[in-house]
């Protein structure tokens, strides 16, 4: 026993006598970190920010760089999950000492993001999914849609098209909880009325009680928050004749997740930032960029490629503005940039969230057609900074 | 099927022959097994470990590494509470994650919310984080261990599986109190009495030292008598009880032991995390950390602390590097292990490592 104890004292001066050592960045190339859910069931959506960003960056170093100075990225996979994303976050904040941290997906992991780059790390923390809003601090941004953007005006287009009747279904997580709540005012405005509101699991394997429900209320239409696993409880529709008499509304199937479920979601609406049906002379010219670097047939999901792109350009001008790198110069200097990127054009608000335009698509003959553009749509976020 | 020198008393208390010819037969339980042969290549595993320890921070000097590794501490410290529970008592939990991260829970409600005399400070909230855990722990095993319907091996299991489970889906949907899917963002920083150690070398220092501890407490435990009765009920629980021992008592008390050092290390954890999420208590989490006894070698105490810090170790740098393929490899490492290395990595340093 004694050893041991004078074991521990010696490792106790070993360990007092090691000293922190700082890092320097003056000169350096501008750092870029992404954590990206590059493996687990966020994949498809990690992927896409991930080359999104990758792809701007490129841009912009092959134009000259930020002021002059290079772009180096550093990409992080977290692996969807909490866990990761803290440890990877913390690699780039305290290791690689980035001077940007974009992502993640899941927002339980952007909570996690925020804690760990923005409250311990005092850093800036770009997110570029679409999610329930609701976040607000000087150092945190939101390039993604929120659900006063998507709900507005999708919400008109599924009455005109199917009824007054809606249906909210949604999995059990915050996302949908909170658009559901930001929808009922504004089917309440548009003298729509709920008839239902139904919460399954994230993965749920048994879809009877969605199609019980659909029976008994006759819903004119589904407005679904139902990302995880949206083409089994379709097919649980279609199985039991359903799918035929009811309107289908979401705002999450971009482009990758509608080409795996083309046949049920037909004739379903979706409303999102990005399609590649989508207007504007930008589209083209993003999709083969993309495909170019990435290979062909790859494409952007919905929302997080185009809002990581548009957050590296947005950057890049806030730093000019700034003259630096430093955090909190930077957030001032961002909000008011607008960029004119793949649909059109962006401004960051006052309130740390992007005023952008919405598409809202159709599924018609296994094809998504663009059933209206909605530019400059204000994200209504209760946050002034 | 019975060999003749097993009698008729001893079959009806299910004892086989296998486990009879193990036993020793001059003084039995109460003096325990021969010496473990491996005794010596037990210590020099120590050595070296602890001078891994005393070196990685000298070599390195990277603070942000430190603060990795002793991340990886806190998680050997709750493989070792698994160890002492499944590797000595052989009571298999797939809900020790329930302890773990709800201690984490514990400490960040009582941290963050504005209730009543909440928030505390974080060194109250750990002690009652720990606390709330043995209670958990002792809730669990009051009524499964003793009287007629005590559960055993794959019922209790089966039990601690449905613990799992039942903590993920009250985590998710506890609302305000557990903050549902997206947990709870912690406030308070590793703070205690003045002392930081929230990040970085010191906490490296610190959790190197709990795990030191942690480490050699529990040696000590299972060396000692009741240690042994525990051991002892792990090898035959029916001819413990026999010779008179209070055998739900004991595995009770070794529960609840293990159930407060995984609350331990969870409180320290999730505090240094910043968030805990209904992830922590769920059944991946309890699963995971089976893995790392396995891989080190269970029963052996040393191997869980290699199992943890290797696994996690590789966890997070192969998924970087090798995108697709880095679950592939954790996993034909495991089944490699498992293998041929069934005791473990370190299963040869003890004789309970190697059944």
């Amino acid at each position: 026993m004694r050893r041991t104890s004078l074991v521990i004292v010696s490792l106790v001066l070993a360990l007092v006598g090691t000293a922190c050592q700082g890092s320097g960045d003056a000169g350096d190339p501008i750092k870029i970190g992404i954590i990206a859910d590059l493996t687990g069931p966020f994949t498809t959506y990690g992927t896409s920010l991930s080359r999104s960003a990758q792809l701007a960056i490129n841009e912009v170093n092959e134009a000259g760089g930020i002021d002059g100075r290079q772009v180096e990225v550093i990409v992080e996979d977290i692996q969807t999950d909490v866990a990761a994303t803290v440890d990877k976050a913390r690699k780039l904040v305290q290791s690689d000492n980035v001077d940007l941290v974009m992502g993640p997906i899941g927002s339980d992991a952007n909570d996690a993001a925020y804690q760990t780059v923005v409250q311990e790390g005092s850093k800036l923390l770009f997110y570029t999914e679409t999610y329930e809003g609701g976040k607000c601090d000087p150092l945190y941004f939101s390039f993604g849609a929120v659900p006063a953007q998507q709900i507005r005006p999708l919400i008109p287009i599924l009455q005109g098209q199917f009824g007054a009747n809606a249906m909210l279904f949604g999995a059990d997580y915050v996302w949908p909880r909170r658009s559901f709540e930001s929808a009922k005012p504004i089917i309440e405005e548009n003298e729509g009325t709920v008839v239902s509101e139904l919460y399954l699991p994230l993965v749920a394997e048994d879809f009877s009680e969605l199609v019980q429900e659909v029976r008994d209320k006759q819903p004119d239409y589904i407005f679904s928050l139902y990302p995880a696993v949206w083409g089994a409880a379709l097919k649980a529709l279609d199985d039991a004749g359903l799918l035929q008499d009811v309107g289908i509304g979401t705002i999450f199937l971009g482009d990758p997740d509608y080409q795996g479920i083309k046949e049920l979601a037909e004739g379903s609406y979706t409303a999102l930032p990005f399609f590649t049906v989508a207007e504007g002379t930008g589209v083209q010219p993003f999709l083969d960029a993309y495909a170019a670097k990435f290979g062909e047939g790859q494409i952007p999901s919905g929302g997080e490629g185009v809002g990581a792109y548009n957050a590296v350009y947005l950057y890049k001008q806030a730093v000019e503005e700034a003259g630096t790198t430093e955090p909190s110069a930077v957030a001032e200097a961002l909000v008011g940039q607008s960029f004119n990127g793949p649909t059109g054009n962006v401004t960051m608000t006052n309130q740390h969230h992007l005023q952008q335009t919405i598409n809202v698509v159709q599924g018609q003959n296994l094809e998504y057609v663009l059933a209206d553009s909605f530019p400059n749509m204000d994200p209504e976020e209760d946050c002034s900074l | 099927m019975t060999e003749p020198d097993i009698t008729h008393e001893e079959q009806e208390a299910g004892v086989s022959p296998g486990s009879r010819r193990r036993w020793p037969t001059r003084g039995g339980l109460v003096e325990g097994p021969p010496r473990a042969p491996g005794r010596k290549s037990l210590r020099i595993a120590e050595l070296a470990l602890l001078g891994a320890m005393v070196a990685l921070p000298l070599i390195v000097r990277d603070s942000f590494v430190a603060d990795r590794f002793g991340r990886y501490f806190l998680l050997a410290v709750f493989a070792i509470s698994v160890d002492l529970i499944w590797g000595f008592g052989g009571v298999l939990s797939f809900g020790q994650a329930a302890f773990f991260g709800g201690a984490g829970y514990v400490v960040g409600m009582m941290t963050t919310r504005d209730w009543w005399i909440l928030p505390v400070p974080f060194g109250v909230a750990l002690i009652a984080g720990v606390a709330a855990a043995a209670l958990l722990a002792l809730g669990v095993s009051y009524f499964t261990f003793s009287g007629k319907g005590a559960l055993r091996g794959v019922e209790f299991a089966v039990v601690t599986l449905a613990v799992s489970v039942v903590a993920e889906r009250l985590a998710n949907a506890g609302g305000q109190i557990t903050g549902g899917q997206n947990g709870i963002l912690m406030r308070s920083r590793l703070e205690i009495l003045g002392f930081s150690f929230h990040k970085g070398f010191a906490f490296y220092a610190f959790t190197g030292l709990l795990l030191i501890v942690t480490y050699l407490g529990v040696r000590r435990f299972v060396a000692s008598r009741p240690g042994l009765i525990i051991r002892g009920v792990r090898e035959n629980e029916d001819r413990v009880d026999l010779l008179g021992y209070d055998v739900p008592g004991v595995k009770r008390r070794t529960y609840v032991l293990a159930g407060a050092i995984a609350g331990l290390a969870g409180g320290l954890f999730f505090v240094h995390e910043g968030i805990v999420s209904p992830s922590a208590v769920g059944v991946a989490a309890s699963t995971l950390v089976l893995l790392w006894v396995v891989l080190g070698g269970r029963g052996t105490l040393i191997g869980p602390i290699v199992g943890a810090v290797l696994l996690s170790y590789l966890t997070a740098s192969l998924s970087g590097t090798l995108l697709d393929t880095w679950l592939v490899v954790v996993g034909v490492i495991l089944v490699v292990v498992i293998l041929f290395f069934p005791a473990g990595i370190f299963g040869f340093l003890t004789r309970e490592g190697r059944e």
